[in-house]
Formats: structure tokens, C-alpha cells, sequence
């Protein structure tokens, strides 16, 4: 008795549906392996996630103290002066490394935020008009363009200054009226992305034997339309979680991301120095305290984007040639 | 269909477009009414002068009416250039009409967007070329990453970084501003950047109001160079943080037209690689690169908005930041409106373009 034949039946079947995919998965990674640029970003993207998560245990210094004394510690390496502080210290005296890794967690989780519920009110709408079509699909696809008419920062600008007031005084506000603003200017993105794709997939033979099975709508869109249109979204989202940390340090660069308050976070760390009094011309004496976590920021959007691009080709096989 | 026929589609298409996002802005201001009224009361009003100064407000702007008519009246504000008025501190802005500030801001961001664009084109188009050109080689893997960094760089930190390299060797007064303080008028109280005058009389100020063209209508050479040098900094940074979509872009149509039947043809005729990629492969892939041009200049845009604010270009961008700080909803709206209305008419150009290039899309 061979051991195929002592699983249940149900088992069996699950097996046979799994096998396909897992040869699938196989060939794909054997591509993705091809390319230099999609593995040196899977490695980037592993480092940053593996900072997000172990960074409680990795540094023993604390971010939030404050080296009154050795303020702007020096460590560009021609004038480096101790290890003690490696990347050297940011105003009032904070130790940039420890700084940088805790905000690796705080980074990822606003940006893993953003792109999540983005992508959930994306794919439900863009699936839900495409599906439908007619006027609901219209009406669908001119908010958008309404979206796509105005950059992302001066979206994310106005609706700030709107509600900043509101969220002011609660705890932890700041943050979530970012992420808020956030997800109201990222869905558009995915709405049109998934659209697009339902377009094609609801033409296809199984949606219409779903239909002619007496399927409900909603049971062919998510049982059949979602789960064969994702894929792309997969992509768009890899390459999103980078931008959105982009996005949000330009939003601390002009005083109305995370203002006022210090928070280990990139962007936060890289514009602190407009809360100091000493200006642009103050930070360029000091240009550590701007290029370390501005570095930080561009290796993590490098790595996501290029982790992105290399899915893009293993997943879409036109562009594989 | 007929060129004139898809123009007016293509102009139809835009009016829902514009009436959103003016629903937008307006929805926007009256979304948090209390606050919209503060930021327009001067800050040491005493509590009795508060009350006047709210009534006044709820007076001009018809709160009392309901939302449609309180539409109409801003829409009719809109269209009659009446914009409000700026609530910032800065002395450039301060009080004066947002109609009157948006025209003096708008040429100088159109003229930064500009010169980002042309040297974006100027510095992708080889990447690009070279990079389908030996494709999967090193030039590629190169081309490739560069344009993957361009695409993830903080523009802010790009403009600093900028400023830390060029500072030690020119005072930062001659790299930020949109001409140098040489160049300004300052008699009678005036502040303009440049403008046509004889002795301490203004002719006009600023035909065009683009800075750059009019020095050089003028033959004001020296502001022209000074104007030049003072654009180039600002521009590069956008332009090396905005072509990393061309390159990509410019990539992949390239290759799409590499493997067409008819550069296959030209192969088999015989014709050098060089002459097959002049003149086969390379016009192919320009036109279809002129469409996503539209598309990056939102992206562009956003880029502006941050260089300006390094820069002190005096430019929309500056302003918005500026106005962000200080609750200036006037100043707010009117950007979003104008950088909307940038963008739709610069898509609506490149739709034409691509049209009249390329006859199947107004057929389809």
C-alpha cells in the first residue's frame, strides 16, 4: 500500500491541487534566482524585516536618551572619534544607531499599515466596479482620476492641515491621522490596478460557468475574480511599503509628519533638525545627522523596490524573455 | 474618428475631472469649519472683536446657506479669480490676494517642471537605450539599479546632500531663490526678482512672469546666466529623483519594439545593428514613452513641491509648504486646485500629442 492511497480522500485532493504549485512555485524562484538586482533585494528587504523584528534585543542603547554632554558627536569616518557612538549622535545628544534600529519596527508597521488597508479598500472597490461595470465602474473611475490629478504630497498636505486640530490632543493622533491620510490617497492605485485585471478575468470561461452554476455575485468575486487578479497587487504592494516611508519622511521634511514630537523614526530623525533652530545651514555643518537616516530610508525603499521589480518579472511572464 | 472629434471627447472627459476636485477643495475647507474660521482671524483679536470677525466671515462665505449654494458662491469665487486672501506670516504673502500670489508663484514652478523634464528626457533616454541595448548584461544590471535608486531616494535628502557638496565652494545665497539678490528690484518699497524698469520706474514687471525667458526677451544676459545657475541645482534634484520610471519605462518599450516582426525584417535585410536600432526600434519606443511622461508629472509635481521647499524656490511648492504650517486654507486650496489643473492640462496635451503621433488611438 502506497501512501497516496491511506490519505483520505479530501487529503488527496488537496494534494493534487497543491502539486502544480508548488512546481510552479519552484520554477519561479528559479528565475527570480536569475536575476541579481530582485536577490539582492529579497536580501535587503530580509534585513530590514529581521531589524524590525529583533531590533528590541540587538541594540542596548536607548533612542529615547539623551547624551546632554557629547552632543553632536562627530562620526563621519575622517573625524570619527569613539565607538561608543558609531554613527555618532543627532540633536540633543540622541545615539543615532540605536535610534535607526528601533525605527526599523516603526517604519515597517506604518508602512505595512498604509499599503494593507490601501490595498483592501482597492481591491474590494476595483473588484466590485469591475465586476459590475456600467455606472458604478464610471463613477469609480473618475475619483480616481480625481486622485491621480493631484500629487500625493499636496493631497496628503491638505488633508492634514484639515484634520490636525481634531487629532491633536489624543494619544498617539499624529500617527493615525498620518496613516489615515495615507490610506485615502494610496487605494486609488490598487482600485485601478484590480480593475483593470477583473476586466480581463470576468470575460473567462470559469467565471462564466460560476454564473451559469447560479453562483451569487459576491461569492464569484471573491471565490474566483479576487484570488486570479492579485497578483499584480502583490507587486504594486512590494514596491508601495517603500514609497510610503518616502512619503511620509517629505511629510516630516516640511514640519506636518510627525512634528514635534521625537519618534526613532527615519524621516522623523533625518528633519529633526528644523526643531533645533539651527536650519538648513545649521544641518549642513552636521551632515550626519541628515545622511545616516536618510540612508536608512533610501536602502529600505532600494531594497523593497527592487524585491518588487523582481516579482513583477517571475510573476507576469510577458515581461520574461 | 477625426483629430477634432477626439479632442472634444478628450475635453469632455476633463470637466468632471476639474468639477471633483474643486468638490474636493471645498469639501476640504468645510470639512473642519471651526478651524478654517480661526486660521482666518488674526491671532491677538480679543474675544469681542473674535465674535465680529467670525460674523463677517460666516457673512462672506454664506455659511448660513445650505452646502449647494455655499458651493455656487465658491465656484463663482473661483471662476472670478476671487480666492481669498493668504493668512501666512511670510512678507512676500502675507494679506495679499491668493489670485495675485498664484500668478506670481505658478511660472516659476511650470518653469522648474520644465527644466526637471528636459533633463530627465536628456539624461534617461541613453540609460535606457543602453540598457535594452545589451540586455541582461552589465550596462543592463547598471541601468537598471540606478534607475531603482532614483526611484526610492528621499528628494529632501537628495536636495540636502546637494547642498552639502555645493556650499563649501559658493555661499548658499547664490544656489537657493530664483535669481540672485543682485537682481532684485528693491526702489519704492518693491521686492520683485527681476522686472523691466528705467532708473526707478518699472516698465512692466515680468512680461511673461517666467523668469528665464524674460531676461532673455530683454537681453539681460547676466540675469539670464545668474537665473540659469540658479535653476540648475533645484532641477537635477528633481530630475535625478523623477527618471527612474523613464528609464524603466524607455527599457521595456524598447524591448517590446526589439521583438517586433519588423525589426526581425530589418535583421534579415541585413542592416547593421546600429541602423536597426536608429531607426527601427528607437522612434517605436519614443512615442510610446511620450504617454507616460503625463503620468510622471504627478509624481514630478510632488518631487517640486519638496525641492522648492530646499531651495527657496519661489515657486507654488515653497508657498504650500509654507502655508501648511500656518493653517493658510486659502493658500492650500488654491495649490491643490492649480497642481490639478497642471496636471489634467498636461495629460490632455500628451493625449494629443500621442494621438496625432499615433492614429490607432483615436480610431480605437
Amino acid at each position: 500500500m502506497t501512501g497516496a492511497t491511506l490519505m483520505k480522500k479530501s487529503q488527496r485532493s488537496a494534494l493534487r491541487s497543491i502539486l502544480p504549485r508548488i512546481a510552479q512555485f519552484r520554477r519561479q524562484f528559479y528565475y527570480f534566482k536569475q536575476s541579481p538586482l530582485a536577490l539582492a533585494g529579497l536580501f535587503i528587504t530580509s534585513f530590514f524585516v529581521f531589524l524590525a523584528i529583533f531590533s528590541p534585543w540587538m541594540t542596548t542603547g536607548n533612542p529615547y536618551e539623551l547624551h546632554s554632554i557629547r552632543r553632536l558627536l562627530n562620526s563621519f569616518i575622517p573625524w570619527f572619534q569613539t565607538w561608543k557612538y558609531p554613527l555618532g549622535t543627532t540633536y540633543f545628544g540622541i545615539d543615532l544607531l540605536p535610534a535607526i534600529i528601533k525605527a526599523a519596527r516603526i517604519d515597517l508597521a506604518i508602512s505595512l499599515a498604509v499599503v494593507g488597508a490601501g490595498a483592501t479598500i482597492g481591491i474590494l472597490l476595483g473588484a466590485f466596479a469591475g465586476y459590475k461595470g456600467g455606472i458604478v465602474d464610471d463613477i469609480l473611475m473618475r475619483v480616481t482620476d480625481i486622485f491621480f490629478s493631484i500629487p500625493f504630497i499636496v493631497l496628503a498636505i491638505a488633508m492634514i492641515v484639515v484634520f490636525r486640530q481634531d487629532f491633536a490632543h489624543v494619544a498617539g493622533g499624529v500617527m493615525t491621522l498620518l496613516v489615515m491620510s495615507l490610506v485615502i490617497i494610496w487605494w486609488p492605485t490598487y482600485a485601478r490596478l484590480v480593475r483593470g485585471q477583473v476586466l480581463s478575468v470576468r470575460e473567462l470561461k470559469y467565471v462564466e460557468a460560476a454564473k451559469a452554476s447560479g453562483a451569487r455575485t459576491l461569492r464569484i468575486i471573491f471565490r474566483h475574480i479576487i484570488p486570479n487578479s492579485i497578483y499584480p497587487v502583490f507587486v504594486q504592494m512590494s514596491l508601495d511599503v517603500g514609497s510610503v516611508v518616502l512619503l511620509l519622511a517629505a511629510l516630516d521634511y516640511i514640519n506636518i509628519g510627525i512634528n514635534f514630537i521625537y519618534l526613532p523614526e527615519w524621516g522623523n530623525l533625518a528633519t529633526y533638525f528644523q526643531y533645533t533652530g539651527v536650519g538648513i545651514t545649521g544641518a549642513l555643518q552636521e551632515p550626519w545627522t541628515f545622511v545616516v537616516p536618510g540612508l536608512a530610508i533610501l536602502m529600505y525603499s532600494l531594497g523593497l523596490n527592487l524585491l518588487g521589480d523582481g516579482l513583477r518579472d517571475i510573476l507576469d511572464p510577458r515581461m520574461r524573455r | 474618428m477625426k483629430m477634432t472629434t477626439y479632442i472634444i471627447r478628450r475635453l469632455l472627459l476633463l470637466i468632471p475631472v476639474v468639477l471633483g476636485v474643486t468638490a474636493f477643495t471645498f469639501a476640504l475647507t468645510r470639512a473642519n469649519i471651526a478651524v478654517w474660521i480661526r486660521s482666518m482671524v488674526p491671532g491677538h483679536t480679543s474675544s469681542s472683536q473674535l465674535l465680529k470677525q467670525e460674523q463677517k466671515i460666516i457673512a462672506i462665505y454664506h455659511l448660513h446657506s445650505p452646502v449647494y449654494i455655499q458651493y455656487f458662491y465658491y465656484m463663482k469665487g473661483l471662476l472670478l479669480g476671487d480666492w481669498g486672501t493668504t493668512t501666512s506670516t511670510d512678507f512676500l504673502v502675507a494679506n495679499r490676494p491668493v489670485f495675485q500670489v498664484m500668478q506670481e508663484r505658478l511660472p516659476n514652478t511650470i518653469e522648474l517642471a520644465i527644466a526637471s523634464i528636459i533633463l530627465v528626457v536628456i539624461m534617461s533616454i541613453p540609460l535606457g537605450v543602453i540598457s535594452a541595448v545589451r540586455r541582461d548584461k552589465l550596462p543592463d544590471h547598471a541601468s537598471r539599479l540606478w534607475a531603482m535608486i532614483s526611484y526610492s531616494t528621499p528628494t529632501f535628502w537628495l536636495g540636502l546632500l546637494v547642498l552639502f557638496f555645493v556650499t563649501p565652494i559658493v555661499p548658499i545665497t547664490s544656489i537657493t531663490g530664483s535669481i540672485g539678490l543682485q537682481y532684485y528690484f528693491t526702489a519704492n518699497g518693491s521686492f520683485e526678482p527681476w522686472v523691466v524698469h528705467q532708473g526707478t520706474t518699472i516698465l512692466s514687471t515680468r512680461p511673461t512672469g517666467f523668469l528665464l525667458l524674460d531676461t532673455l526677451i530683454y537681453g539681460d544676459m547676466p540675469a539670464f546666466i545668474n537665473g540659469l545657475e540658479h535653476i540648475a541645482l533645484p532641477a537635477l534634484t528633481v530630475a535625478l529623483t523623477s527618471m527612474g520610471a523613464i528609464v524603466r519605462f524607455l527599457r521595456s518599450s524598447m524591448l517590446d519594439a526589439m521583438g517586433q516582426d519588423y525589426v526581425r525584417t530589418a535583421r534579415a535585410k541585413g542592416l547593421p545593428q546600429k541602423r536597426v536600432i536608429n531607426r527601427h526600434v528607437k522612434r517605436n519606443a519614443y512615442s510610446a514613452t511620450v504617454t507616460i511622461l503625463g503620468l510622471l508629472l504627478a509624481s514630478l509635481m510632488g518631487g517640486v513641491v519638496i525641492t522648492e521647499a530646499i531651495f527657496f524656490w519661489p515657486g507654488i511648492g515653497y508657498w504650500l509648504a509654507e502655508a501648511a504650517i500656518v493653517n493658510d486654507f486659502a493658500s492650500i486650496m488654491a495649490s491643490v486646485f492649480v497642481f490639478a489643473i497642471i496636471i489634467v492640462t498636461a495629460n490632455l496635451i500628451v493625449d494629443i500629442v500621442y494621438a496625432y503621433l499615433d492614429p490607432r488611438v483615436r480610431l480605437g
